[in-house]
Parts: structure tokens; C-alpha cells; sequence
């Protein structure tokens, strides 16, 4: 077990709040914790919530820990004053996932995180904030094809007119969170994770092609996948709210030798199931993206805009990742390498397709 | 220009909004919720003219003519009332009120205002219910209706709402005397009120909590319910409301003395029953062929709507606004009645009250639906 480091903001006994502790990615972000020291920490689940995977960590963890596992909604202003009273440190983690909804994205994800903080100005011991963002709230419009995406490059302006929920609900929580370190002094930080995978997940990332019309569309192509193990993604949340100076910095989430669409693709195949797929050059996904979009503008929107030029820049147009800002500002390395990553991902999703 | 205003920004506001700025000549001049972040939400991804935090604000301000209300349902009468008394035109999203009493008030009080008022009831406006209603009313039928079947179902493993609902203790849904039945059955109900002629129908409800839901322990909400409403012995009707069939139907069959026809909400589509039989073997032969003509026409109007633009998902919702913006205008009927928009409120409080008063569970308190009883009451 590691021992709690002297350059990190917060001490181990200091209370720790985790928001959607008992996700796929706040389990794992409890298990780094304990697994660093903290003994302290306010787990906050939804009531629907499955808490198998953190009870399981819990089960796991330290004997002489404090958790406490508190079932609340964060649209309640009084659970979130309830949550984060006398907390040190905010992971903040819940958000409207699967949400088709524009309103209710935003509810789940805007509102909740306001409440939040809001919550959070009435004590006096927050050191820190940390919001899991995502990789979808970049434009990736201006950035020429082939280039590098880091912290910098824009983020979507309208993201409604990308047609997904998820990503103006995430673009909203990003402003809520500088908006209040502007206004209100708190200090704050922001994980972007790419494409977040592990064990319990089997689906094929979007980025990769869709099978909405019953066929398996391949879009990638050549474009490299921003995977990120959900264990290498928690490690880098951890340490985002607890490496000293980097208050306001936005972190992208990515591993190391990333593999190329293509090559996960034929690897999944060949590991998980055969199926047949159609390979869609990316002139061509680009050219339906474009129709696509024009046709929802002239009917009216009788087709909805699921498919729009936005929405192929973020997802299919050719980019590629660093991680190199982790690494150097907070000293992250990935635990788990892509490869080994790859190949726990493909057995379970092999033993899953088994017993389906 | 008409002036439009919304109260109430979540998921159905979203709907609203998007049918009103496909229909010339009126503008949403302002939106309005109890939540700011929600309001600002809605302005900033539609042609809105300003976002506002109470109804007084947004009616004074923005000065709209015809207000949506598109809260939750607990809100209806007492926001629709304002802005009654305040001379606006009022478009209510279903259920239109919580208890009936309330609904006769509002329709009261719009009629001494001389200002119009309708409840969002759009799947009685979808092109297959309108062919339907035509036929209905050139006499296909042969006759008044003599008995109707109408399904509403409702598929709870859509996760976002069954995650709100059931998760959620104070959800606002618990808190309506018929709880998930009152904010979903009225569009079946509506469909049997519109061909019902008396004000006070014998109504016999069954209801009670699925196997599904007990198994999650889940004892409040009951998500199953079987309705037999009969008019003097004259025209009877079956109301089914379920979670547990799959397909999840929704569908409204109303025989004739003569012919009969069945509405399928879910694929649009209207097929005619006819009363005449064919001879021996032919009527096993020839009625499948005749079938399967209507099929294949009804697919044909689908796509010639779909090619005309005209065939969105929400089409009974505009073409339901779109017709009380032109009553509204040109001093014409409300696109649906006001005795029927009662009827359709006095049969659900019928239903609740029927469902409370059975209630095995005797630690559950519900909701009377008499004004003098407004009351929590136990059985």
C-alpha cells in the first residue's frame, strides 16, 4: 500500500468526498484512495445505485478506513450540504451518462453540479475541486486532420448543435465549475478521460463505428483511439485533486501506445466475436455527416441531427492524443499498460459473449 | 406575430418549443421555471426573447398572449389560473389538472375570461387519428360507437425515467393521488372520452402494484391497471394500462354497428374492420389480401408524409398548437372540446379514487380527489 506523499495538499485523515462512488470509474477512484492512505472519505451514491463494484472495494480495502456510503440526490440542495459538510476534498464524478435529453443532461449534470458547489461555499475546508469532464467537449473543428489535441484546443461553442446531450451537459459543468473558481475563489481542477475502458465494459467506443442501422459502420479507420484503463484513469483523478499547484488546470486522460481503430477492431474480432463490418473512408462518413445534418435543417428536424459535421470532427476525424501534461504536472504513470489493457478487455468481453 | 410563452423548462418544454418555431407567424417571447439554470438552458438552444424566474416576471415582462404550461402536474391549475385571470390564452400539457374539480374551474374561468384553453392530448392529433376521426365522421362506422378498447402501455425500461421515478422518494410523481397512472393514462383516456356523450360514466377500475415492482420493492406505485367504463348501457369501453406487455402498445379500436376500425399509435397506421363476411373459405382468403392492402397503404401515406416533410415524430403536438393558435386567432372551436377535456379528468379521478379506496396496503396514504377533502386520507 502506498504511503500518503508530503506534496500533496491534503492529509490522509482529511475527509474526501466522491460524487457517483459507485460508477465504473468513482469505484476505482475509492480503490486508488484507500489505496494512497486517505481513511476518510464520504462515498455518494444515487439510491438506484448497483453498489456491487464499491462494495466490493470496500470489502477489499483497509480495515481501520472510515467510509461512509451515503445514498442522497444531488438535486437536493440539502444532500449536497449534507454530503460535502466539512469535506477537504471534492471528486466529483456524477453526471447525467446515458441521457438523451437535453434537459435532463443538464439537470443531472449542470444543476446537480451547481448545487455542489454551492454546498461547498458554506464550509471553509475545501481545498479542492475536481470535476471529470470529458474528451467530447472539444470542437476539434480548427485543428487540421493528423494534429495533436491538448488541453488547449477549444471547446465546442454550441454544443447543442452537436446533438448530444452528453456533451452540453458536460461543456455546462465545466463553465459552472470555473464560473464559481472565478466568483467564488474555489479552487478547482478538471480531468478530461478519453475513452475510458475496462473489465465490465464489452461495448465497442463509438469512435470506433456504430451499429445503429444493424450493420457494424467502421469510422476510425486509421485514427488512433484516446483509450484510457479505467485504473489508469482513476490514478490520474486522484492525483488531479491531490498534487499541489495545479489549481485551475484542465488534464486530458489518456495511455500510452495507443492503438489505431482498425487494429482494435480485427483484435476484437479475433478475440471477442466475428461479425461483419463495413469500412466507411472518412471523405465518405464526413459527406453523410453532411447530408445527414443538412437534411434534420430542411425537414425541420424530422430526422433528428444524431449524425452533423460536429459531431464527425470529435469522434472520426483524424487526431492524435498526449499525456504528456499528466505526466509532467502530476506525475502520473499509467499502471496498466494499453496492451495488457486490451487483452483483460477482450477476455471478459469474450466470457461475457459466452454466456449471453 | 403571436406572442408564446413557456412555464416549465424540462424534457417536454423541449418538445414544445421545437413544434413552435416550425409554425409561422407567432415567436416564444419568454420561458420561465422555478429553476434559473433550466430556464437559461432552453433560451440558449432556441430562438427565445428572454428567460425569466416567476410567472408574474414573465407574464409582465414578455407580455406573451398564449402560455404553455409544461410543468409537472401539480403546478397546472394554479399557473393556468393565473394566467387566466390575466387574460392569456392557455395551452396545459397533460394531465390537465390533478382533480377534475379543478379542471371545471379552470374551463369556467376561461369561458368568463373569453380567452381559450386546451391540454396537450397531441396523440389525438396524429395523421393515422385523424384519417381515423374522418372516417369516424363521414359515418364509417355505420353508427354510434358501441364499444371501444383503448391501450396504453408504457415501456418502464427506458432507464433515465425509471431511474428518476424509482429512485427518487420525493420524485413530484409520487405526490399525485394516481402517481404514474395520472401523469401517463389520459392520453388513453382522452381517446374513449371523445366518443362518450354523458357527464358522469359508470367507471370500474382494478389496479395494482406488477410483480416487476414488488420485486424491487416498490409497493407505492401501481403500474398496472384494467378499467371497464360503460355509458347507460349504451356504449362500453376497455382501458388497459401496463408495463409488464411487450410489445408496449398503444392503440385505440372502436367498433360500429357496422365496421370498425383499429388506430395503432405506435406505427401510424389505421386499419378498417369491415361488419360483411365473405362466403364459406372466402373469408379466410380474401379479408388476409384486403389486410395486407391496408398494410401496404398506410406505408405508402407514411413515406409520402415523410417525403413531404410532414411526418415528425411530435406531429400530433404541432398539429394540436398549430390549431389552437388558429382558434386562438380567428375566433374558431378549440381543437378539443371542453366537456371532452372534463370527461377525460372526472374518469381518471374515478380511477384513482377507486384504486385508493381498494388499496390492500394499509400504511399508504392517498389523495381523495373532492375539493373539500384536499387532505391526505388513510385506509
Amino acid at each position: 500500500m502506498s504511503e500518503p506523499n508530503d506534496q500533496f495538499i491534503v492529509s490522509p485523515d482529511v475527509p474526501i468526498l466522491v460524487t457517483g462512488s459507485a460508477g465504473f470509474i468513482g469505484s476505482r477512484v475509492v480503490q486508488s484512495l484507500l489505496g494512497r492512505g486517505f481513511r476518510n472519505l464520504v462515498c455518494f451514491t444515487r439510491p438506484t445505485s448497483k453498489l456491487v463494484r464499491l462494495e466490493t472495494v470496500l470489502r477489499n480495502g483497509p480495515p481501520d478506513a472510515h467510509v461512509q456510503v451515503l445514498e442522497g440526490n444531488l438535486l437536493s440542495r440539502q444532500d449536497c450540504e449534507h454530503a460535502s459538510r466539512n469535506v477537504g476534498l471534492i471528486y466529483h464524478l456524477a453526471a447525467g451518462t446515458g441521457e438523451k435529453s437535453f434537459p435532463d443532461a443538464y439537470m443531472n449534470s449542470v444543476v446537480t453540479t451547481r448545487n455542489l458547489l454551492d454546498a461547498s461555499l458554506k464550509g471553509s475546508c475545501l481545498r479542492r475541486f475536481v470535476l471529470v469532464s470529458s474528451f467530447s467537449v472539444y470542437s476539434n473543428c480548427e485543428n487540421p486532420s493528423g494534429s495533436l489535441l491538448t488541453e488547449t484546443a477549444p471547446v465546442e461553442e454550441h454544443p447543442y448543435l452537436r446533438g448530444e446531450a452528453y456533451c452540453f451537459g458536460k461543456i455546462g459543468q465545466e463553465e459552472m465549475v470555473s464560473e464559481y473558481g472565478k466568483k467564488f475563489g474555489i479552487p478547482y481542477v478538471v480531468v478530461r478521460p478519453g475513452s475510458v475502458y475496462g473489465e465490465e465494459k464489452s461495448a465497442i467506443p463509438g469512435r470506433v463505428g456504430i451499429d445503429t442501422f444493424g450493420f457494424f459502420l467502421h469510422l476510425g479507420g486509421s485514427n488512433t483511439i484516446p483509450f484510457t484503463h479505467v485504473e489508469n484513469c482513476a490514478e490520474a483523478i486522484v492525483l488531479a485533486g491531490l498534487v499541489n499547484g495545479v489549481d485551475g488546470e484542465f488534464f486530458n486522460v489518456v495511455d500510452d501506445d495507443l492503438p489505431s481503430s482498425r487494429k482494435f477492431l480485427h483484435d476484437y474480432k479475433r478475440n471477442v466475436k466475428r461479425f461483419k463490418s463495413l469500412y466507411v473512408p472518412h471523405a465518405a462518413s464526413y459527406a453523410l455527416c453532411y447530408l445527414w445534418e443538412k437534411y434534420s435543417e430542411w425537414s425541420k428536424g424530422q430526422l433528428p441531427p444524431a449524425f452533423n459535421r460536429k459531431r464527425w470532427y470529435t469522434y472520426w476525424k483524424k487526431t492524435y492524443y498526449t499525456n504528456e501534461k499528466l505526466k509532467k504536472k502530476l506525475g502520473w504513470v499509467p499502471k496498466i499498460s494499453t496492451a495488457d489493457g486490451l487483452q483483460r478487455f477482450f477476455h471478459n468481453a469474450a466470457r461475457g459473449e459466452e454466456h449471453a | 406575430m403571436l406572442k408564446v410563452g413557456i412555464v416549465g423548462c424540462g424534457k417536454i418544454a423541449d418538445g414544445h418549443a421545437s413544434a413552435i418555431q416550425t409554425i409561422p407567424g407567432c415567436e416564444i417571447v419568454g420561458v420561465c421555471d422555478r429553476e434559473p439554470l433550466m430556464a437559461r438552458q432552453l433560451h440558449e438552444r432556441f430562438p427565445i426573447g428572454g428567460c425569466f424566474a416567476s410567472v408574474p416576471e414573465l407574464l409582465d415582462k414578455a407580455k406573451p398572449e398564449v402560455v404553455h404550461i409544461t410543468t409537472p402536474p401539480e403546478g397546472h391549475y394554479d399557473i393556468a389560473k393565473l394566467c387566466l385571470e390575466q387574460g392569456r390564452h392557455v395551452y396545459v400539457e397533460k394531465p390537465f389538472t390533478v382533480y377534475a374539480w379543478q379542471a371545471q374551474e379552470l374551463i369556467e374561468l376561461a369561458e368568463r375570461q373569453k380567452v381559450k384553453l386546451t391540454v396537450g392530448h397531441n396523440y389525438q392529433f396524429t395523421h393515422a387519428a385523424r384519417r381515423m376521426r374522418e372516417l369516424i365522421r363521414n359515418g364509417y362506422l355505420g353508427g354510434s360507437p358501441v364499444h371501444m378498447e383503448s391501450y396504453y402501455c408504457y415501456n418502464l425500461t427506458d432507464p433515465s425515467y425509471a431511474r428518476a421515478l424509482l429512485g427518487d422518494k420525493n420524485h413530484w410523481l409520487r405526490r399525485l393521488p394516481g402517481k404514474l397512472l395520472q401523469n401517463i393514462i389520459s392520453h388513453g383516456i382522452a381517446r374513449i372520452a371523445e366518443f362518450l356523450t354523458s357527464e358522469e360514466p359508470y367507471v370500474l377500475a382494478y389496479g395494482f402494484v406488477s410483480p416487476l415492482f414488488k420485486k424491487i420493492n416498490e409497493e407505492e406505485i401501481v403500474d398496472e391497471l384494467r378499467v371497464i367504463i360503460s355509458e347507460q348501457e349504451r356504449v362500453t369501453a376497455y382501458f388497459t394500462f401496463s408495463t409488464r406487455m411487450k410489445p408496449a402498445i398503444h392503440e385505440f379500436r372502436v367498433y360500429g354497428p357496422q365496421n370498425s376500425l383499429i388506430l395503432d399509435d405506435d406505427h401510424d397506421i389505421l386499419i378498417r374492420l369491415r361488419g360483411r363476411n365473405f362466403k364459406s373459405y372466402a373469408e379466410k382468403f380474401i379479408p388476409p389480401i384486403s389486410f395486407a392492402k391496408q398494410h401496404i397503404q398506410n406505408l405508402g401515406t407514411n413515406l409520402k408524409l415523410f417525403l413531404k416533410r410532414d411526418f415528425h415524430f411530435d406531429s400530433g403536438m404541432r398539429y394540436l398548437i398549430e390549431s389552437f393558435y388558429r382558434s386562438v386567432r380567428a375566433e374558431i372551436p378549440v381543437p378539443i372540446p371542453y366537456p371532452q377535456i372534463l370527461l377525460t379528468a372526472r374518469i381518471m379521478d374515478m380511477i384513482f379514487d377507486q384504486l385508493a379506496s381498494r388499496q390492500p396496503q394499509c400504511n399508504i396514504a392517498f389523495q381523495t380527489s373532492s375539493k373539500s377533502s384536499e387532505g391526505l386520507e388513510t385506509c
